[in-house]
């Protein structure tokens, strides 16, 4: 028997949108990929194609650097409510 | 002319003139370079993903310019020395895709400045395709 799906069908969800450039400042679209950790998800579980996700892994590690977004959440520095930030 | 964008954090527990001063500089040092300032976006205080020289919160400037190469190092070496300034970023426009939405972004920016003039534009463009 076939394995079952974990996940729904994906689809690229920057396609979707007919974004052609993901800029670093815009924390809402950076958001569709990253874990609840502030990891980046990997495309084979958001689906995003291959030309967007190098777009926004770029994005993202940019937005680190410029303290927008955080590197890492971990029980060192407790966070109430990690995506309070992002807004 | 190259294209470019810089994003700098000035430290929110200054004062407002101290501040402004301070982007006065910065924006000095461009247009002294042979740069030109096609746009600025004052993001405001914002809080800091993680901690920076102890700072928690701090104050989102981004200045778009059009300049030569050489301006970019002088400007980021000034940025260096300024300790009130936390954080930067300096990113190049290079290809036609980059360009559009530079574009795009200094466009959006302006038309937030002058609304009256971009709204205008637009009521002809929609009265002339009800016309066609």
């Amino acid at each position: 028997m076939a394995e079952k799906r974990k996940f729904k069908k994906r689809y690229c969800k920057y396609c979707e949108a007919k974004i052609d450039h993901i800029d670093y400042k815009d924390v809402g679209l950076l958001k569709m990929s990253l874990s609840e950790r502030f990891k980046i998800m990997p495309r084979r579980l958001t689906g995003n194609c291959k030309k967007h996700q190098d777009l926004v892994t770029i994005a993202i590690k940019r937005a680190r650097q410029t303290a927008l977004i955080p590197y890492i959440i971990d029980r060192k520095n407790v966070v109430e409510n990690p995506f309070d930030i992002l807004r | 002319m190259n294209h470019y964008e810089t994003l700098f954090v000035v430290k929110a527990t200054l004062t407002d003139e101290e501040r402004n001063s301070h982007i006065a500089k910065i924006k000095d040092i461009v247009e002294k370079n042979g740069g030109e300032i096609v746009a600025t976006d004052e993001m405001g205080i914002r809080k800091l993903a993680y901690s920076v020289e102890k700072q928690t919160r701090g104050y989102y400037v981004v200045i778009y310019f059009k300049g030569q190469g050489e301006l970019v190092g002088e400007l980021e070496r000034n940025i260096k020395f300024n300790e009130q300034i936390i954080k930067f970023l300096t990113l190049k426009y290079s290809n036609k895709k980059e360009l559009a939405h530079f574009e795009k972004l200094v466009s959006n920016l302006t038309s937030t400045v002058a609304p009256t003039p971009a709204p205008v534009e637009k009521s002809e463009e929609v009265t002339a395709s009800v016309e066609a």
